[in-house]
């Protein structure tokens, strides 16, 4: 193995499960998002001089798997038009407070849910969120201000029932 | 209000991640499939439109570099000028051109760039030459008889003309009904072989000696897409191969 596909090798290794958090909290199908991140990793050797030199190559490709699962969803769409489509196939947690955040977390509109996905799962400041994904870093702050209180009742009121 | 204030954002997002990092995720696939896939990206992306004869040949071309043993390439050598020794190189990023011990010309092509310097390459290598990168060929090349690969019936059908002047890829072309692996590593005894590229390289073997008289080489493109990968064999001109 050269040594280039050995830092890859070593960034698969690393990223694969932030990664696929993050997009799984954005997309919803586990599967889905597997093959949505597979193919972003496909994606990142396959321009990895690129990549590698990226500030953010996670961040990178969390934002091509999402890409290409919007795509995909494109062309689904064409044959079976889903009004709600990134909701579909949610997890099953068994309930409890894992299943309530996911399903907050899965009804934020996309763009909250992307910079919550970023930020959690990946780490990203405020400024590395707003470059993947080419909006303000004062639009960035809003969608998360939003976000935040969204998911703060439901952490409230989970809290309440629960005694 | 309703005190849901009270828990700061830090905390939310503290406990969110906390609690979704619970949930089991599949762990990551082979990193050698997703590598493979990824080479299958790169070659879509080096090759646009290949299409048909090309395509096929594309294929065999690829399926040989990606199964063969990996070892270095020549040494970088600024230029190749003709009647040089045996093994000297000349390699661009873009593409290498390496003279191999038997007089065979090996030609590794990563990506499409600098035909000029690629033609030029050849032919001081003595290979009278056209290369075109470009979605058209050379249109004042004119196809030498059995020096075009046909596509009918499947699979694609080389003629011996090509196998002889292209052992690389016609004559490495699988037999049908299925590729045998044995022949994936060269076994025709020569000295010594072209050198092993990267899975993401295509490989092009050129035996000036199995050239007619008033024959050259063409690498260009496809007659229906933009492929580098159809070798063909044509009338030498000055037009076409220069001499």
């Amino acid at each position: 193995m050269s040594n280039e596909q050995a830092e890859f090798a070593d960034f698969f290794r690393t990223s694969w499960e932030p990664c696929l958090r993050a997009v799984l909290a954005v997309a919803g199908s586990p599967q889905l998002a597997e093959d949505q991140v597979a193919e972003a990793f496909a994606k990142a050797w396959a321009s990895w001089r690129k990549v590698r030199r990226h500030p953010a190559p996670n961040a990178w490709v969390v934002r091509t798997a999402l890409n290409t699962g919007a795509s995909w969803w494109r062309r689904r769409s064409r044959e079976m038009p889903l009004p709600d489509h990134d909701l579909t196939a949610p997890v099953d947690l068994g309930g409890g407070l894992d299943a309530s955040l996911l399903t907050v977390l899965r009804r934020l509109p996309a763009r909250q849910r992307e910079v919550i996905a970023l930020r959690i799962f990946l780490d990203l400041d405020t400024e590395t969120i707003a470059r993947q994904l080419g909006i303000e870093a004062g639009t960035v702050r809003m969608h998360l201000s939003r976000a935040v209180t969204t998911l703060r009742r439901e952490l409230t009121a989970t809290n309440n029932h629960g005694g | 209000m309703n005190g849901h204030d009270d828990i700061s954002a830090t905390d939310v997002l503290s406990t969110v991640r906390d609690s979704l990092c619970g949930m089991p995720v599949a762990g990551p696939p082979d990193v050698e499939a997703i590598m493979a896939r990824g080479r299958a990206h790169r070659r879509r992306r080096l090759i646009p439109g290949v299409t048909g004869a090309a395509a096929v040949a594309a294929g065999a071309a690829l399926a040989v570099t990606a199964l063969t043993p990996a070892s270095h390439l020549a040494s970088p050598q600024p230029s190749h000028p003709a009647g040089r020794q045996p093994a000297a190189a000349a390699q661009l990023a873009a593409w290498t051109v390496t003279k191999l011990a038997d007089g065979n010309i090996s030609v590794t092509i990563r990506e499409l760039a600098d035909p000029a310097g690629l033609q030029s390459t050849l032919r001081a290598d003595g290979v009278p030459a056209s290369v075109t990168f470009a979605s058209q060929q050379n249109s004042a090349c004119r196809p030498y008889p059995g020096g075009t690969p046909t596509q009918a019936p499947q699979p694609l059908q080389a003629t011996t003309l090509l196998k002889r002047v292209f052992p690389k890829p016609y004559d490495e072309l699988p037999p049908p009904p299925r590729r045998g692996s044995a022949r994936l590593v060269p076994a025709n005894g020569r000295p010594s072989g072209p050198p092993s590229p990267s899975p993401d390289s295509t490989v092009i073997v050129i035996d000036p000696s199995a050239l007619p008289g008033s024959a050259g080489v063409q690498l260009g493109a496809s007659d229906s897409g933009s492929a580098i990968l159809t070798p063909r064999v044509v009338y030498t001109g000055p037009p076409c191969t220069g001499s």
